[in-house]
């Protein structure tokens, strides 16, 4: 690999989330990118085609998205820094590559640009891929998931995906959608290595150096058992696993959930909205707080309950029929506070919006 | 004095035009063909048409055919699976290189294989013209796509994919494979005209490629876009009938 | 070099971007046409409800040209570069003034030699506007850099300068020209809007 640094120190720089995604993907060293085209990622490929030439890295247009998933798994079995991007139907194909990731704890990177569903519903925007990101395939979501909402967190979650990944060694997701994705925003770009930021080197699974069966012995991986018993101690371990790091890299922030009248949970670029309402609200005098997930996989359960627990009423706003709210609610079981929602799927929700709901809610 | 226009295929649903297609778009010439084949062969009650997610999709509306937007890719099982459910209905799918050649590469194989008595027609325009240009399996060499923008190498992504000669040869004699180009409106009807002649005999699967322009994705002007189609595309892409298994004999 | 939209001489904008249109033009279309500009784009009713959203081009697109007044075509990125012209109809040449928008806050764009090169594959311009920001948080200093980058840039690729466009606010603070001499033109910002 080139010895060239894409990008140097710290610079401004004013780019669509997609090409954002192509820039910390080169800055935080990724060496391989397999994709297929599916709006609204495709700028995705089309930047990082075009930037990579000077540093030697590679890239694949697959024939279709099972196949990207299965060779994204690949690259990251063989030692490299591997991801892709998809969306929608894209993202639905890919379950099945994902589902091995989880089973063969391969630290793959996976860019999800949500966009209107089910099926093909809009190349636009939703928050309608939650499910399917965190728990999506046949197995029981071992999977790291960030939902970013603004481009600086773009930049800053994609370099720091691989270093999850390649640390924790789950499949690693950066959540965002098809705003966010074609959206031109400020932001500063960097050299995650100026920035002490350490960078873990991958590793590969298969082929390391040496003659198998002289020098070393032979891998042999599976994501297949004969017995249940055999399924059923990886289950466990990798749970158990899964369950001890959650600690490690869960993600969340907060306002004012000590003792809010409303507190308002929403996760990607609906958080800004949120945001802007609890603000706006707050300054207005009103007993209004926020809770947002970053993590949205694992869940930062404790900081959650605790929020919700002081709560009187919680409302969650989500740009989907309650794939966010099913969750909260689940991890919150036991406790009392009342949980309603506010859903706008496929559709952009705004501060406006929020300030209504919560305005609402108090009032009843 | 009033200029006499020439007449619309019955089988065009008169609403949705003018259409949404590209100026210069080869679709118009195929979908042209389509509607005057099934009005000669009077099929019309027995059609079920479907559609990728592609530049295809723009004719959700574009016939007097019950249609079935499907997946990318996915419109050859869709139109099996109702051929097989009702065999009665004279089943046609139309996508494009990506739908057919790339994803939908082995809903094909597995269609001629099984000899699906269905007919899929594939525009040919060496991109993905509908998500804004990116490679496709029959992207000609040194071509530049947004995912290949320093051209296109054939050392890592092949040579143009041949796709009737691939389905002739995994097919049994029974597939009609033929290749027709916009530029010759009479040989493809003729091409259209077979590959419905085959179904209705209940003889085999029908494939035929149309090699099409597509101006917005090549940046072309009107002389460009034909040069191109005509003198270079069939470099790489021969117009023709691969399998023909009627009786007729390929004229001019 | 301003453009004034009047009956006599009206001004069209065209969004002829192939590869990534700008599906947000859409809830500003009506904005833009309320000020008197002819807006031939995707509006927000009339967008193809199915559609992967991109290069659909319309004939009034193509035939621009042969509207009276003034054309503005806003003209995406992609690998192709200028040949996207050959599109319009009756494209004589020299009828086109061909602009390079340049922000020196895109990496490729960023410095002298990034420009130059951009530039060169884009292919034939006839003058680059200096358009550097940093979005919400652009301040003078970044302005300045542009205004220095871009000049440079400008003299290698031998074609003008044509302005240094900056926000309204900002702009009143430089005054009517930059400090190379550049006509500076205040930008009213709509975009904002555009967000869903």
């Amino acid at each position: 690999m080139s010895n060239k640094k894409p990008v140097e120190g710290e610079k401004r720089a004013f780019l669509t989330g997609n090409e954002t995604v192509a820039w910390a993907a080169l800055a935080g060293g990724a060496d391989i990118m397999y994709g297929y085209p599916i709006t609204p990622q495709n700028q995705v490929m089309h930047t990082w085609s075009r930037i990579i030439p000077p540093y030697n890295r590679k890239f694949l247009q697959t024939e279709d998205e099972i196949s990207a998933g299965f060779a994204n798994c690949a690259g990251a079995l063989a030692g490299k820094k591997s991801f892709t991007a998809t969306a929608g139907p894209g993202n639905a194909l890919m379950q099945e590559p994902q589902s091995m990731a989880e089973a063969m704890r391969i630290p793959a990177v996976f860019i999800i640009q949500q966009r209107g569903g089910p099926s093909s519903g809009t190349v636009i925007y939703s928050q309608q891929e939650l499910t399917l990101t965190t728990y999506g395939g046949n197995g029981e979501g071992w999977r790291i998931v960030y939902s970013v909402c603004n481009h600086q967190e773009i930049y800053d979650y994609t370099i720091k995906a691989f270093n999850t990944a390649w640390t924790y060694r789950f499949p690693t997701y950066v959540m965002g959608d098809g705003y966010q994705a074609e959206l031109r925003e400020a932001l500063t770009i960097y050299d995650p290595e100026e920035r002490g930021i350490k960078m873990v080197e991958p590793q590969p699974m298969v082929g390391m150096p040496g003659k198998p069966g002289v020098d070393r012995p032979p891998v042999h991986l599976v994501n297949i058992y004969s017995l249940e018993e055999e399924l059923y101690d990886v289950c466990i371990k990798y749970q158990m696993e899964f369950d001890r790091i959650s600690g490690e890299i869960t993600e969340s922030e907060g306002k004012n959930t000590e003792n809010p009248d409303v507190l308002v949970i929403g996760h990607g670029v609906v958080f800004r909205s949120i945001h802007e309402a609890v603000k706006e609200m707050m300054k207005d005098g009103l007993n209004v707080g926020y809770f947002r997930p970053v993590t949205v996989r694992p869940m930062d359960v404790k900081a959650l309950r605790n929020a919700v627990k002081n709560a009187k009423k919680v409302l969650v706003a989500e740009s989907s029929l309650g794939q966010l709210e099913r969750q909260i609610k689940a991890y919150c079981y036991g406790l009392t506070t009342p949980i309603s929602g506010y859903f706008l799927p496929g559709m952009g929700i705004v501060a406006t919006d929020i300030e209504r709901e919560v305005k609402a809610l108090l009032k009843k | 004095m009033v200029q006499k226009r020439p007449k619309i295929p019955d089988g065009w649903f008169e609403d949705s035009k003018p259409h949404l297609f590209c100026p210069g778009c080869g679709y118009g010439i195929i979908f042209k063909a389509v509607a005057q084949v099934v009005d000669e062969l009077d099929i019309r009650d027995r059609m079920i048409y479907g559609i990728d997610i592609g530049c295809s999709l723009l004719s959700y509306n574009f016939f007097n055919f019950d249609t079935i937007q499907t997946h990318h890719g996915r419109t050859t099982p869709v139109i099996y699976g109702v051929k097989r459910a009702v065999p009665e209905k004279m089943c046609l799918g139309i996508f494009g290189d990506g739908g057919g050649y790339a994803i939908g590469s082995q809903h094909l194989v597995s269609s001629a294989l099984r000899n699906e008595k269905i007919f899929c027609i594939l525009a040919n325009n060496t991109v993905y013209g509908m998500t804004g240009g990116q490679l496709a399996p029959t992207t000609l060499p040194d071509q530049k796509t947004e995912t290949t923008p320093y051209g296109k190498k054939v050392e890592e992504y092949g040579w143009p994919m041949q796709g009737p000669e691939m389905i002739a040869a995994i097919g049994s004699k029974d597939v009609y494979a033929a290749r027709g180009i916009v530029s010759n409106f009479r040989q493809l009807k003729r091409f259209v005209t077979r590959g419905f002649q085959n179904n209705l005999d209940n003889r085999g699967f029908s494939f035929l490629e149309v090699l099409s322009c597509c101006p917005t994705n090549w940046r072309t002007n009107a002389k460009e876009t034909w040069e191109h189609l005509d003198k270079v595309m069939t470099k790489y892409f021969k117009p023709g009938e691969i399998n023909n298994p009627l009786e007729q004999k390929e004229g001019k | 070099m301003y453009l004034r939209a009047t009956e006599e001489v009206p001004i069209t904008l065209v969004d002829f971007d192939l590869v990534n249109p700008f599906y947000t033009l859409r809830p500003i279309k009506d904005t833009l046409e309320n000020l008197g500009l002819k807006v031939i784009a995707w509006g927000k009713n009339t967008f193809m409800g199915l559609g992967e959203a991109s290069s659909l081009l319309r004939s009034d697109m193509l035939w621009a040209l042969h509207r009276k007044g003034n054309i503005v075509f806003d003209v995406g990125y992609g690998t192709y570069g200028a040949e996207i012209f050959n599109l319009l109809e009756d494209n004589a040449e020299g009828r086109l003034n061909i602009f390079g928008v340049v922000n020196i806050c895109k990496p490729l764009t960023s410095t002298v030699t990034g420009i130059v090169k951009y530039v060169k594959e884009f292919g034939k311009i006839n003058g680059i506007i200096n358009n550097s920001h940093w979005g919400d948080k652009t301040d003078i200093t970044i302005i300045n850099e542009g205004i220095i980058i871009v000049s440079e840039a400008s003299k290698i690729l031998g074609v003008p300068v044509i302005s240094t466009t900056v926000e309204k606010k900002l702009a009143e603070k430089i005054g009517p020209a930059d400090f190379m001499g550049n006509p500076v033109w205040p930008l009213t910002l709509y975009m904002g809007n555009a967000y869903w």
